[in-house]
């Protein structure tokens, strides 16, 4: 049922000018100093609540199950970094997997990223997305890839070196200039006679 | 493949690996039904999310929020041990001193 024509019309208020009224009667009234005055005591509910966040490096067997509850993942699975003060806190530490060796065919949220929603991320994803970082097994062993590339270029490194220091190249003789070796175009004097240039013997 | 051997940066897959056809106890297979239980409840949050019709905002990820925040806020669980002094002193103090040094000394 509508009301509309009961209601009184207030007249229009500046919400802002109101807020800002507000804010500066309770930094007159306020007990605190410094930024804490300025800034609000109660905080919005909206957004990440504090819990939801990674904290610090979990001790105790409940922290351990609170933390694998809140990264949605079993017990068994999370395991947190080493607490050796590289800043880790309390974030997984999931297996180094590149996203090339997730299924393709599996029917992934987030197929260019094969990641489901809600999924844990590892630490390093960014280096694991299927443009970067592949860890997927290779066809030849590592040490066999090793030896081949290494073996490769220490080979063409040494044969190199070799050519360096034993150049081999046709027999060549110092160029030899026509005109008593260029004296005039050496700048010799037109007026004195040259000395007698021979480069070739009979 | 029954000759494969892992390589030191790659890994086996999980569908080359022996246990997991062979011998499967009653503990993995609960293991295994935990994690499913979790990633099904995962995926049917995503999913009423996606095809509510009512939905006006984007679909906020909570493992992404983590993870970036993870990521920034390192400095309150750090620790000055020997190792990250060493690499802090190796990737930011002697760069510093070694290309002072290397740009005032080699004029083209």
């Amino acid at each position: 049922m509508r009301t509309s024509h009961s209601v009184r019309q207030r007249p229009s208020v500046n919400m802002a000018g109101v807020g800002f009224r507000r804010w500066a009667q309770a930094l007159c009234r306020g007990n605190g100093s410094g930024i804490s005055a300025l800034v609000s005591g109660c905080r919005a509910a909206s957004g990440v609540s504090k819990g939801s966040l990674p904290g610090p490096y979990p001790t105790t067997p409940e922290e351990k199950a609170a933390a694998a509850k809140k990264y949605n993942m079993t017990v068994e699975d999370y395991e947190p970094y080493p607490n050796k003060g590289e800043g880790y806190g309390d974030y997984p530490n999931l297996p180094e997997r590149s996203q090339h060796e997730r299924d393709p065919w599996y029917q992934w949220d987030h197929p260019d990223l094969r990641r489901n929603w809600g999924e844990p991320i590892h630490w390093d994803f960014d280096m694991y997305i299927r443009n970067r970082v592949d860890t997927s097994p290779s066809p030849v062993s590592w040490s066999s890839m090793c030896k081949q590339l290494f073996g490769f270029i220490g080979f063409m490194l040494f044969m190199f070196y070799l050519g360096e220091k034993f150049p081999s190249y046709q027999p060549v003789a110092a160029k030899q200039y026509p005109y008593n070796d260029l004296y005039l175009e050496k700048g010799g004097d037109p007026e004195k006679e040259p000395e007698e240039v021979k480069h070739y013997e009979i | 493949m029954a000759d494969y051997q892992e390589a030191p940066l790659a890994t086996r897959p999980k569908t080359l690996d022996p246990n997991e056809y062979f011998s499967v106890s009653l503990e993995q297979r609960r293991s295994e039904q935990s994690r499913a239980a979790l990633r099904a409840n995962l995926k049917r949050q995503y999913q009423m999310q996606l095809n509510n019709p009512l939905r006006r905002e984007l679909i906020e990820d909570p493992a992404l929020t983590r993870w970036v925040y993870a990521r920034t806020h390192t400095y309150p669980h750090f620790n000055a041990t020997s190792k990250t002094s060493l690499l802090g002193a190796m990737f930011g103090v002697a760069p510093l001193f070694i290309l002072y040094y290397v740009f005032k000394t080699d004029r083209v």
